[in-house]
């Protein structure tokens, strides 16, 4: 779809009602004043739909604000700070770590409608405001002969903005890197509301903003290095009767030479909840199924490495299929894009984890974790990106009736597996608000210390999306 | 998504609502397939965003009116059910929600004026072909009119044809294989009533015999997409006693909007005493595309005599039989079994033309941008016949196509069949 918006008065058809418990604050209208009323928000139903992502709730805003240039950014980070109200950046809102949803009322900047995307073929790269859809980039680059290759499974809604902001990872940065590493430049709005371009030398301020979760500056634009896409694609789908093998498997290919571009996991019921979506006819039955694509530009090598892959999955007790067609290796890879959103078949809620583990070390971490969640009461789940050991487990569970607390330690568990073989918390979701509370497990003090320091220079008066990656000082693990 | 929706004091609707919310994970996935969340750009007017705001109304926790504009913007078009991984029943939502809302809504006396006569005309044929002729006499007035008499005006085709009220009874042509119900449909009858000739001429032509049953009338979509629950459901009862699923193989609709609205039946009527009865009805319940899809892949569709000449044909997909009824293979199979025919696929496919049932009439501005953008995409594939399986559609893609000045006739996909049997395509 096309992610030009039209300038249409958003009243048209219906008056804007005078907002009852809405908030006749002197932000907003201090906001208004500056940028006029298509720009912002303050009716409370306006408001109350900018106080969550796609995991977690937040509170709700005391003004929106929907720039159309870096100059309506500019002017609302310096009204904000001038009332002394946190700033929170907000893009689709897709995230899964809580990173949009603020933690105290104050203003959201949400980059939906900043949308230009300009593609420089003669230099392989995208220029792109934060708001562009994803998938717009590869779309736009496609007729000349061009890819964006990072493609979170949310890549049909996500923002470049968001992307930068958690760097982003999706099945292709196995082979092709993540997020970061396709940003030559970015600009971002300090806190103070002073507009600023950064390169990757020089102190690589645009390494340093990359990931940093809206907390030390606002993405407004950045410059996309873009790749020819590979000639040939192969897929095949392999079901194993047991996890721990899946995850033998894959390091046994990988061992053997393979280097596929997409690696992807998901357990028995990530499984059967897309299948309830789609009905393409995945093995209800296995308990763990694993898609793999390779590619490149000479068939014999993309079809031998897809070959040592079979051959691995066959070693390890797994049954093969390859994908006869494109269609068919695109359905499956609609299927696996789909799981995350699919649990809400199973469960209302959900705490989703991140954590990326030793590629050496997986066969071990999702047995532990498997049986951590046969222990307890819920339903725990596993799937994702097996390739570079980053793996999302997720435990789903109905607050009305399952005790919230039993969640969160079976949260902290998991993520100490992790840390316990050498990995990390974070592969691509980010920390935001969700794993907050594990960072003093995974980060020694000192450490923490420096980060507050970075977050202090950049960041002076904290208003930055407060409550968000680091622990409060003072808080030691 | 966590919610206190308080389902013991709503009742049957109460649960369908609640458990729509219930299933939703706010992932956003639903945003890019929202019409008015890709002319808008903002949550408020995404799938997603409208969830939460019914849900806080429901919890008490936002006034109605607040709501209100957004939640009206709404298409009901059900693209973010295609998009939607973890099965959300948001249709099922936004109809309930507007069968429980609209008796607390404050509308001016205009307002209500007008919707009172959207619903009284639409379901009556007859009335209905009266208003339609003296649109005909208005439309060089149209300019001249403000703009909410202009676009029921705007959307009339070229010229409005007599009544043709169908046969209670069709015979099978040839060896009877099949015996089916038929709903006729409204405003259909009053302004395309070659849609329902073509359905009985093809469908007794593959021997099929065809009873239209008496005491059958609207089937209540406008009335219950639009809130007026009440009414929707005396149309509904009318309906289930009209037709015996026993008698008959399939009960068919040639309206995308009229099939889903049959289909719904279940929904409306859940947690009362008819509901086994509807569930019944719906099992029964299959679009003319359905249908005849599945006779084709059964290898017994009689096959039509060759197009005269290579024809490309644009079909568009009406948003009520691919997002609500999952009805997109069948037709285009349909279309292209057909000798010489080739079937184009649409740019953004998936986004509502802005028909919408009464959306046109409710929220001109908005249609007007998606009709001009549907018609652009359309037009874009250079089609020599452009089908669809929808009244709604065929009015509001021939008035934008006629806008942009091409003159490439829009069908429905039954009366490109129909020609085809004859001969005539």
């Amino acid at each position: 779809m096309s992610t030009e918006k039209l300038a249409l008065t958003t009243n048209s058809g219906a008056r804007k009602p005078a907002s009852a418990g809405g908030a006749h604050n002197s932000l907003a209208a201090e906001l208004t004043r500056l940028l006029g009323p298509r720009k912002v928000l303050s009716n409370l139903s306006e408001r109350l739909n900018y106080r969550y992502d796609a995991i977690q709730f937040g509170a709700t805003p005391l003004a929106v604000v929907l720039p159309e240039s870096t100059g309506d950014v500019v002017a609302a980070v310096r009204a904000a700070r001038a009332a002394g109200v946190p700033i929170v950046g907000r893009g689709a809102a897709s995230g899964l770590s809580g990173g949009a949803a603020p933690t105290e009322p104050g203003l959201v900047i949400s980059f939906t409608r900043m949308t230009r995307l300009t593609i420089h073929p003669e230099r392989r790269e995208a220029q792109a405001q934060a708001g562009v859809i994803t998938l717009a980039v590869s779309d736009a680059a496609r007729p000349h002969g061009l890819i964006y290759p990072p493609d979170p499974a949310s890549f049909r809604t996500s923002t470049i903005g968001g992307n930068l902001a958690e760097n982003a990872g999706g099945p292709m940065c196995f082979k092709y890197g993540v997020t970061g590493d396709y940003v030559r430049a970015l600009s971002f709005v300090d806190a103070d509301g002073e507009e600023h371009h950064v390169t990757r030398d020089a102190f690589d301020l645009a390494g340093l903003l990359i990931g940093s979760e809206g907390t030390l500056g606002l993405i407004t634009e950045a410059t996309l290095r873009l790749i020819p896409p590979a000639t040939h694609t192969r897929t095949l789908m392999a079901h194993f009767p047991e996890v721990g093998a899946c995850a033998e498997a894959v390091s046994a290919a990988i061992a053997a030479g393979a280097v596929p571009s997409k690696l992807e996991f998901m357990d028995r019921a990530c499984t059967n909840a897309v299948e309830d979506y789609l009905n393409l006819g995945l093995p209800r039955d296995a308990e763990a199924v694993l898609l793999v694509d390779t590619d490149g530009d000479d068939l014999n090598t993309v079809q031998d490495e897809l070959q040592l892959v079979a051959d691995a999955c066959e070693r390890a007790g797994g049954t093969v299929r390859r994908a006869a067609t494109d269609a068919e290796g695109a359905a499956l890879w609609r299927a696996r894009r789909s799981v995350s959103p699919a649990l809400g078949r199973i469960r209302p809620q959900r705490m989703n984890e991140d954590i990326v583990v030793p590629r050496s070390a997986l066969p071990d971490v999702v047995r532990e974790i498997r049986a951590l969640g046969d222990a307890s009461p819920f339903r725990l789940v596993q799937f994702g990106h097996i390739g570079d050991g980053n793996l999302h487990p997720n435990i789903l569970f109905d607050p009305r009736r399952e005790d919230t607390h039993a969640v969160h330690d079976l949260a902290h568990q998991i993520a100490l597996v992790a840390i316990r073989h050498g990995g990390v918390l974070s592969g691509e979701h980010g920390i935001g608000s969700m794993k907050r509370d594990f960072m003093t497990d995974a980060v020694d003090p000192g450490t923490l210390k420096a980060l507050w320091n970075v977050k202090r220079a950049l960041d002076p008066h904290l208003a930055l999306n407060p409550g968000k990656i680091l622990p409060a000082e003072g808080v030691n693990g | 998504m966590n919610n206190d929706i308080p389902v013991q004091t709503l009742g049957g609707q109460g649960e369908v609502m609640a458990h729509a919310v219930d299933a939703c994970v706010h992932c956003g996935f639903c945003l890019p397939a929202c019409p008015t969340y890709a002319l808008l750009g903002d949550e408020m007017d995404s799938p997603r965003g409208r969830i939460v705001l019914m849900k806080e109304v429901l919890e008490g926790g936002l006034p109605l009116l607040d709501a209100a504009p957004h939640l009206d913007r709404c298409l009901g078009c059900q693209a973010c059910v295609t998009a939607c991984p973890s099965g959300v029943p948001y249709g099922e939502l936004i109809t309930a929600f507007r069968g429980w809302s609209e008796p607390q809504r404050q509308r001016s006396p205009l307002d209500r004026a007008k919707r009172a006569a959207i619903l009284k005309i639409l379901p009556a044929p007859k009335v209905f072909s009266v208003a339609a002729r003296l649109g005909q006499f208005a439309k060089p007035l149209a300019p001249a009119l403000p703009a909410a008499l202009r676009s029921p005006l705007d959307l009339l085709p070229e010229s409005v044809p007599a009544m043709q009220p169908s046969a209670a009874f069709t015979p099978a042509r040839g060896v009877r294989r099949g015996r089916v119900a038929f709903l006729v449909g409204c405003a259909q009858q009053a302004l395309t009533p070659n849609f329902n000739a073509a359905t009985l001429r093809v469908l007794s032509r593959n021997g099929i015999e065809v009873v239209i049953p008496d005491g059958q009338g609207c089937c209540g979509a406008a009335a219950l997409h639009t809130g007026a629950r009440d009414e929707a459901l005396k149309l509904v009862r009318a309906n289930l006693n009209a037709f015996n699923p026993d008698d008959f193989d399939a009960i068919l609709s040639n309206a995308a909007g009229c099939g889903a609205g049959l289909k719904e039946y279940p929904m409306v009527l859940h947690g009362e005493p008819d509901e086994a009865r509807a569930q019944a009805f719906a099992a029964k319940v299959m679009d003319i595309s359905e249908y005849l899809g599945g006779l084709l892949a059964d290898g017994t569709l009689e096959p039509t005599l060759p197009a005269s000449r290579p024809l490309k044909v644009a079909y568009h997909d009406a948003c009520h039989l691919a997002h609500a009824q999952g009805v997109r293979a069948q037709p285009r199979d349909l279309l292209r079994a057909i000798p010489g025919v080739t079937v184009l696929e649409i740019p953004e496919g998936d986004l509502c033309c802005g028909s919408a049932g009464t959306y046109n009439l409710e929220q001109p501005e908005l249609a007007t941008q998606l009709g001009a953008r549907k018609a652009k995409n359309i037009l874009s594939t250079q089609p020599d016949l452009i089908a669809s399986g929808n009244i709604g559609c065929h009015t509001q893609i021939q008035s934008h196509v006629r806008r942009q000045g091409d003159r490439a006739p829009v069908m429905h996909t039954i009366e490109i069949l129909d020609l085809a049997y004859r001969g005539e395509l």
